[in-house]
């Protein structure tokens, strides 16, 4: 670009550079300096990444979009809990564990995810009661570990298989079943069918 | 050549600088309750106008159009005066100018408060007030232009190109966001569905970053930081290279917000591509600034006009800079939804900005009333509690963010997530919270001594409303021989279409291919218009701010798919008027809420309990409670002029479909109080709590219906 309004040069008194003459708003002056050369390079970079990456990714598609990136990441991990869900509700020859170790575990996997609905008590708001002799889905242990694994949806409480190990939903029931006869606080009123 | 004498305007620049000040201080301190909020949500104070999402909005758009907005009328009013060697064009227009934003400040504090909004981040304002703005700001331009017409200067300076390019591309980013059909006075819809209409917003809301919270501030730079200085600026070409590189190309940069989304995969890497090459645009305008300085960093150490003005200029060089690394998509794949984004906004906001602002005040107040700034150390305190409060604020945003994300992200040796209630990562990230509330908190404190410094310099100063001034006027004389740019700086008109145009060509090339092309939205035979009860649930969802704590877009990775089940397509969106993806999660996404197989699926009863106590539920949610929705009347009188716009906008409601629609909708109502009842809660069918849970049951239905083989079959 050439700036040649100037007819005779002034030049500033601390950097010894050109003033543009002509160029003077409300005494501000403008020099004349060139572009600094690092940021010209840095321009002229970013433009021939954006070039390239254009190329490499919408014109010949060299890279992967999102969802080829979704697509490898799922078969890398080879289907992670999903493996889980093949996992039947096999309740057979399951006792309830009395360890304290996983009894404190089921209780760290109870506040977690099970409060919001059946309260910290188990006194139940959402989800039933836990603490009374009634039970929908049955008061036996391993009645317990299937309605956790397998959810009923439609009434609300989700299946769990997908959020929660084997182990932990074994922890987690065995939690549960030390509920029953607890009486906590503002309990829910019963619901389902006596135990026996 | 004669000398003409003329009078400087300084009546409206004080009135500009006043609201400045008042609107500063009312919008940061609404930012620090939302802050306070974050940690204690009683602080909402269980009433629909002190809410979060409610007051979100306020916070933003006070930050953003009240105190930046009059900040900016009030460094130009002032400089383009000078720089035209005139005064204002018309009195009267200047007078409408700063009474109309005032009137618009407040009706949108208010309309805010009461849940009068769009839903679109920093256009939220309904259609009434959208059309005041749009007079306003032409106002604005016409009084702006009117005085670079009428100037003695025969070229314009930089600072005025960057006013131009600000007065043209707002205009047009405001409008066409903006466009929406009226169902009453304080209710509208969005023209655009979708994908569609998150990239016109974020077309708007990424340059309303540049175009009202950039550029008009790098003008402001080139005016207040030479003369500030006693400086030459440091290189007039890098002012002509930067400055066109700058508006063309800070445009096409929208898409970045919606990386990883249901956005075409062009589209983001268009986003992404631009981003990145904008740094050294970006910084042409700090290099050219910092520069400025040699010479004068003696003067820095002095004068805590500069000492704001460095820390603003390297605010928006680490700004620009961060900006387009977030652009990335290996790092926005981590930072997209966290703190971090918050951490950013804030650095542009508090430091670029605010600083800024403070610089031009504590320059011109004193200057227009003939007096010293009432105490130089004040304002280095200011200066340095404004500095320490920005590290305390973003520091700690930045960890969280850390935090959050690997939290999201961690899986267990087995497979699982590690943390796969949403919450445990929330609740992490308390002392973090209260860490940005004392850095908001000081901030806060270095404004309030300013406000009393300026009000102090004020009182001991002499008030020059009319300040005379004299310039030959202007002669057309011959420039033979002269540039094209500098051709460009003489003729104002030509010099705005030539923005006008920089500006509209990477708009014009994102967004009209994604109306003319269809297979960039592909369509889901199983998505359905909304129920009428789902379309009035989800008109509360949007009038209580949802989208500004939970978003409704779920991201292509396996911790997101693990989390909330199918990623989200383009297709799913197509009858959300507005879409509701949102920008930052302190809750989870809600798009496959209604997903009865899925993993966020929770019953009736369990949403009725959440809105009335969050914290019933889980004692260290954060979430405000909703009450009010189990007890207000849901207004139905809408129902068939809203299904009728809808079905204007192009969604498939049978003809006829708006005569019957209330019935449609008391039906479903009916079903669900049914269905509450059965678990202890009685209600009736007309209560708001009973669209909201509709429409949240129905949120991810019916991408899910398309496979339902793929999900976890049920017991029975």
């Amino acid at each position: 670009m050439e700036i040649n309004d100037n007819k005779s040069i002034e030049m500033d008194e601390l950097t010894n550079e050109k003033l543009l003459s002509g160029h003077e708003y409300d005494g501000i002056r403008e020099l004349d300096n060139r572009l600094p050369r690092w940021w010209v390079w840095l321009f002229i970079t970013s433009i021939v990444w954006a070039v390239v990456y254009v190329f490499v990714y919408d014109v010949f598609k060299v890279a992967p979009h999102q969802q080829e990136e979704y697509k490898n990441e799922m078969a890398a991990i080879g289907g992670g809990s999903q493996a889980q869900q093949a996992m039947a509700a096999d309740t057979a020859g399951l006792v309830q564990l009395t360890a304290q170790a996983n009894l404190d575990a089921g209780k760290a996997t109870w506040n977690r995810l099970c409060i919001a609905c059946h309260l910290a008590g188990g006194q139940g708001l959402v989800g039933p009661n836990l603490t009374d002799n009634f039970s929908i889905h049955g008061c036996g242990y391993k009645d317990i570990v299937n309605i956790i694994t397998v959810g009923q949806p439609d009434k609300g409480m989700i299946s769990w298989k997908a959020q929660l190990t084997r182990d932990q939903i074994l922890d987690v029931a065995s939690f549960v079943a030390t509920l029953s006869g607890t009486n906590p606080p503002n309990p829910k009123a019963p619901q389902g069918d006596p135990c026996k | 050549m004669e000398n003409q004498t003329f009078y400087y305007d300084n009546k409206i620049v004080k009135y500009f600088a006043y609201a400045t000040l008042f609107w500063g201080v009312i919008g940061m301190v609404v930012g620090l309750l939302l802050a306070l909020q974050l940690i204690w949500p009683d602080l909402s104070f269980g009433i629909p106008y002190t809410t979060f999402g409610r007051i979100r909005p306020i916070h933003t758009n006070a930050v953003i159009f009240a105190f930046v907005g009059n900040g900016m009328f009030t460094g130009i009013y002032y400089s383009l005066q000078r720089l035209c060697k005139a005064r204002m064009f018309s009195d009267i227009l200047s007078q409408i100018n700063f009474w109309g934003w005032q009137l618009i400040i407040v009706l949108a504090a208010v309309s805010f408060a009461c849940g009068m909004t769009v839903g679109k981040e920093y256009a939220e304002l309904e259609w009434p007030i959208d059309i005041l703005v749009a007079l306003i700001w032409v106002v604005f331009g016409w009084n702006m232009f009117g005085t670079i017409i009428k100037r003695r200067t025969s070229h314009l300076y930089v600072a005025i190109w960057f006013y131009i390019a600000t007065f043209v591309t707002i205009a047009i980013l405001h409008i066409t966001n903006s466009i929406a059909i009226p169902v009453n006075l304080f209710k509208s819809y969005p023209v655009y569905a979708g994908v569609q209409d998150a990239l016109v917003q974020w077309w708007y809301g990424h340059n309303a970053v540049a175009f009202f919270l950039t550029t008009p501030f790098l003008g402001l730079m080139y005016y207040y930081l030479p003369k500030a200085a006693n400086r030459p600026i440091y290189s007039y070409r890098l002012s002509i290279v930067h400055f066109w590189a700058l508006i063309f190309m800070y445009i096409w940069a929208g898409p970045h917000h919606l990386i990883y989304s249901a956005l075409p995969n062009w589209a983001q890497s268009l986003g992404i591509v631009f981003s990145v090459a904008l740094i050294a645009p970006s910084w042409g305008g700090m290099v050219n600034g910092l520069l400025t300085l040699r010479g004068a960093w003696d003067k820095v150490r002095e004068d805590p006009v500069l000492k704001f003005m460095v820390v603003a200029v390297t605010a928006y060089g680490m700004s620009t800079f961060e900006g387009p690394m977030m652009s990335t998509k290996t790092v926005n794949a981590i930072s997209h939804f966290t703190d971090w984004t918050v951490g950013h906004a804030h650095i542009g906001a508090l430091g670029w900005n605010g600083f800024m602002t403070f610089a031009v005040l504590y320059w011109l107040l004193p200057r227009i009333f003939r007096t010293k700034l009432y105490s130089t150390s004040m304002a280095n305190a200011h200066f340095w509690i404004g500095t320490i409060g920005i590290i305390f604020y973003a520091v700690p945003l930045y960890w969280g963010a850390i935090t959050q994300f690997s939290m999201w992200k961690e899986f267990t040796q087995e497979g699982f997530l590690k943390y796969p209630n949403f919450l445990e990562t929330v609740t992490q990230l308390k002392p973090m919270y209260m860490a940005r509330a004392l850095g908001g908190g000081l901030y806060i404190v270095g404004t309030v001594l300013g406000l009393y410094n300026l009000i102090l310099t004020v009182k001991g100063g002499n008030f020059l409303a009319e300040e005379a001034a004299s310039a030959p006027a202007l002669v057309s004389t011959s420039h033979t021989g002269e540039s094209k740019h500098r051709w460009l700086e003489r003729n104002p008109v030509p010099f705005l279409i030539v923005a006008l145009l920089a500006v509209l060509v990477g708009g014009l090339i994102e967004i009209v291919p994604l109306y003319l092309i269809k297979s960039n939205v592909p369509t889901i035979a199983s998505v359905k218009p909304y129920t009428p009860l789902e379309l009035q649930g989800r008109d509360i969802y949007v009038r209580e701010g949802c989208y500004t704590c939970h978003s409704q877009q779920v991201r292509p990775f396996r911790s997101e798919t693990e989390r909330y089940g199918e990623y989200a397509k383009a297709g799913e969106y197509v009858y959300d008027h507005p879409f509701q993806w949102g920008s930052k999660r302190n809750g989870p996404d809600l798009s496959r809420e209604g997903v009865v197989n899925g993993k966020q699926y929770k019953p009736n009863s369990w949403h009725y309990n959440h809105m009335e106590n969050p914290q019933k539920l889980n004692a260290q949610s954060i979430m405000p409670s909703y009450k009010w929705l189990l007890g207000d009347k849901l207004d139905i009188s809408t129902t068939p002029r809203k299904i009728r716009i809808m079905q204007y906008l192009g969604v498939p409601y049978p003809e006829g479909f708006d005569k019957v629609a209330n019935q449609d909708l008391m039906n479903q109502a009916q079903g669900i109080v049914d269905d509450l009842k059965i678990q202890g809660i009685q209600t009736t069918p007309d209560r708001e709590i009973i669209a909201v849970i509709a429409y949240l049951q129905r949120l991810g239905k019916d991408v899910h219906a398309a496979d339902q083989t793929a999900g976890i079959a049920p017991l029975k």
